[in-house]
């Protein structure tokens, strides 16, 4: 009797051990966590390692009366792309609200994975103040729908060492005769005119500038414009006013040596916190400029992006994840943004309101939305492929393995597979 | 036959159900869904999902990256196994040489081996830096005019990741080896030397036969890892530069996670795996007649 009690013993213990092991992922979102917290929504962060982090999510449930769950994505820009993919291509509920990027939202916005939100948060009222182009260009999928909330307004900026613009001599960058006399003038002992990060997922964005400002289309590689730009670049790393070993560099490799006086002027994301940090940001140092005309009608071309708050299709917590994102698209979501994480409003009205006019960045952001032509990125469903491939030719050709003309035309391949 | 033992007949089939539908269930069923999916055309971004045959695994071969993939991954295995076995054998022998501190040394060693790869390769990016890396600034201090990136050229850049990989795994090798020295009998050494044999005789003659079993044994594992490699190259070089350090689990990593070509991921996978199976079977194979 007690072996066959045992028996029965060891066999529930064997299959509760396989359930359980099988169905551990399976708990919803809304519920607890571990600690036995009760939540209203899960939200995948990439603010958590920000100091003032706490404090934006106390001001958020504060406004919003929700207890939310924080799930920190990973720091890597490859392994959060991965681990968001996941997430929604395999239909898990367990997160509700994500924060994804261009690259992300060209891939993501016509997939399914992501609920409209024309008539729930992005309504009309609101609509119009944000940067249309961008709306329109990067998060509205193919049926119209707005699929997400822009957390902030971000500007590849044209950055300059002003110490280096100084000892130059020269005291603006205008113009390409400008540009290129700024490089001629700083590039030597170890210092270069303009620095960049061009690691083969990264140079995408400075690629598409260059073909911007010279008035290319990124689509159309058969425009002598775009080759001029890439044979500007091309001649830049021959003539060492551009290092070459940044094809290794991301932008944590950048900023130091940005930091350290080694580039005269990049291209960079963001409000200069990297700068900041060091001590190096301020009108006489690390500043914010103007985009220079590198055409001859005097046309200045910037790119926009942001990180967008969505919403998982799957998620089954959608009352509490509109009220979340209905707040992210409000002034007061906007303000608790830019005061813990300085995120420009992306809200023209809010800007004008909330952001102080002794902040550098606002004086510097409204001249580049009113004399710059802004765009979103040109990107392709399967982006980081397009992007990665993109990459790898442009490395080729800086390093001298493949011509101008090659890369030209390898990139219009590349155009026509993944377009 | 009673019924006693009509039990006792089935008692080990019911016993080996659970493992055989664990191993079902993870290891057989991913096998098959895998190799089911290589037959697709699946582009989860581009909602494409197609019947297309073998014609992934023809794509294969047509494929620039898969081909410099290939490239690399076959001298990525073969330079690092040819050192794991070499530098493997001599700093066995050193760490089974007596001498003050060898306990102290035997455990330092494995340090390496204990840390990620990620953090390994996210070190290592950082360490092969021309501005900020202390390869360079080590170099520096003999040569101070020294410029280099290591992690722009093709060669440059394999070299750095086979010698982390080396830097990390090669201590677990040497240490493997040298469980094997010492089984071997200070005896039989003394007998030598008695009968007039040099070190290199010994070593060649004594030392060499005893553990080369043990070395082949050791290769299997480690051969299988190297070529499932990916965490190294994913937070050293990301592949770079272009294409020219992806290892093929790097870019059945990327296929499948990042662009979402799952059906060409599967293939690149099915391909991997018969390769290994097919490594493992070579290499038993070669031991069982080695035993012979």
């Amino acid at each position: 009797m007690k072996k066959k009690i045992a028996k029965i013993m060891l066999g529930t213990m064997f299959l509760t051990g396989i359930l359980s092991g099988c169905g551990g992922n399976a708990k919803e979102s809304s519920g607890s966590d571990n600690s036995g917290n009760k939540y209203d929504l899960t939200l995948y962060s990439i603010n958590t390692t920000d100091a003032d982090f706490g404090d934006w999510l106390k001001n958020v449930e504060d406004a919003t009366g929700l207890k939310i769950n924080v799930i920190a994505a990973p720091t890597d820009s490859d392994t959060r792309q991965q681990k968001i993919t996941t997430i929604l291509s395999t239909g898990d509920s367990s997160v509700d609200i994500l924060e994804i990027n261009d690259e992300m939202s060209a891939s993501f916005k016509n997939s399914g994975w992501l609920d409209g939100l024309n008539d729930t948060v992005m309504t009309e009222d609101i609509r119009g103040e944000f940067a249309k182009g961008y709306l329109d260009q990067m998060i509205t999928d193919k049926q119209g729908n707005i699929i997400g909330v822009p957390g902030y307004a971000g500007y590849l900026a044209f950055w300059v060492n002003q110490k280096i613009l100084d000892e130059a001599g020269i005291d603006k960058l205008d113009t390409k005769e400008d540009f290129k006399k700024y490089m001629l003038a700083v590039s030597k002992d170890g210092r270069y005119g303009y620095g960049g990060s061009w690691e083969k997922t990264y140079v995408f964005n400075e690629i598409a500038q260059f073909v911007n400002m010279f008035g290319g289309d990124y689509f159309d590689w058969t425009r002598p414009e775009n080759k001029e730009a890439i044979q500007f670049l091309y001649d830049m790393v021959q003539n060492k006013q551009t290092p070459i070993d940044q094809i290794a560099d991301k932008y944590e490799q950048m900023n130091p040596k940005a930091n350290d006086g080694k580039y005269g002027c990049w291209f960079m994301w963001g409000l200069g916190t990297d700068y900041e940090k060091a001590g190096m940001l301020g009108q006489d140092k690390i500043h914010m400029a103007m985009v220079p005309s590198m055409t001859d009608d005097g046309k200045r071309a910037i790119f926009t992006d942001s990180w967008s708050y969505v919403l998982n299709t799957a998620s089954k917590n959608k009352d509490a994840a509109i009220k979340f994102l209905k707040y992210m698209a409000s002034e007061g979501g906007m303000e608790a943004s830019y005061k813990a994480f300085d995120r420009y409003p992306a809200r023209k009205d809010v800007a004008e309101k909330v952001v102080p006019d002794t902040d550098p960045a606002k004086e510097m952001y409204s001249r580049y939305a009113s004399e710059c032509n802004v765009q979103g990125r040109p990107m392709l469903p399967q982006t980081m492929e397009f992007i990665t491939d993109m990459g790898t030719i442009y490395q080729s050709c800086m390093k001298g393995e493949i011509s101008v003309d090659e890369f030209c035309k390898k990139a219009q391949e590349l155009v026509n597979k993944y377009k | 036959m009673n019924t006693n033992n009509k039990i006792k007949k089935y008692i080990p089939v019911i016993l080996i159900i659970p493992i055989v539908v664990i191993r079902g269930f993870t290891t057989i069923y991913p096998i098959v869904i895998t190799f089911i999916n290589s037959l697709y055309n699946i582009k989860v971004l581009s909602g494409i999902h197609e019947f297309i045959g073998f014609k992934n695994y023809i794509d294969v071969f047509k494929d620039d990256k898969i081909i410099s993939s290939i490239k690399f991954t076959v001298i990525f295995v073969v330079v690092s196994m040819l050192f794991h076995v070499l530098l493997g054998t001599v700093l066995a022998l050193i760490l089974n040489m007596k001498f003050r501190g060898r306990r102290f040394l035997r455990t330092i060693v494995l340090i390496p081996w204990a840390m990620p790869a990620v953090v390994i390769g996210m070190a290592a990016k950082w360490g092969f830096n021309n501005d900020y890396g202390l390869i360079n600034d080590l170099i520096r201090r003999f040569v101070p005019d020294f410029q280099f990136n290591w992690l722009i050229n093709t060669g440059s850049a394999r070299g750095a990741v086979i010698s982390m990989d080396l830097w990390k795994d090669l201590p677990f090798f040497a240490i493997l080896i040298l469980s094997g020295l010492q089984f071997i009998s200070e005896d039989v050494y003394e007998a030598a030397k008695v009968d007039g044999a040099n070190s290199v005789q010994i070593f060649f003659k004594i030392t060499l036969p005893l553990i080369i079993k043990n070395i082949l044994t050791l290769c299997i594992p480690f051969t299988l890892w190297r070529l499932t490699s990916f965490d190294l190259v994913y937070a050293m070089t990301s592949g770079g530069p272009g294409e020219d350090t992806s290892l093929i689990a790097y870019r059945i990593a990327m296929e499948s996670f990042t662009n979402l070509n799952i059906g060409y991921a599967s293939t690149l996978a099915i391909m991997l795996f018969v390769l290994m199976a097919l490594f493992s079977w070579v290499n038993i194979r070669f031991m069982n007649k080695y035993n012979d």
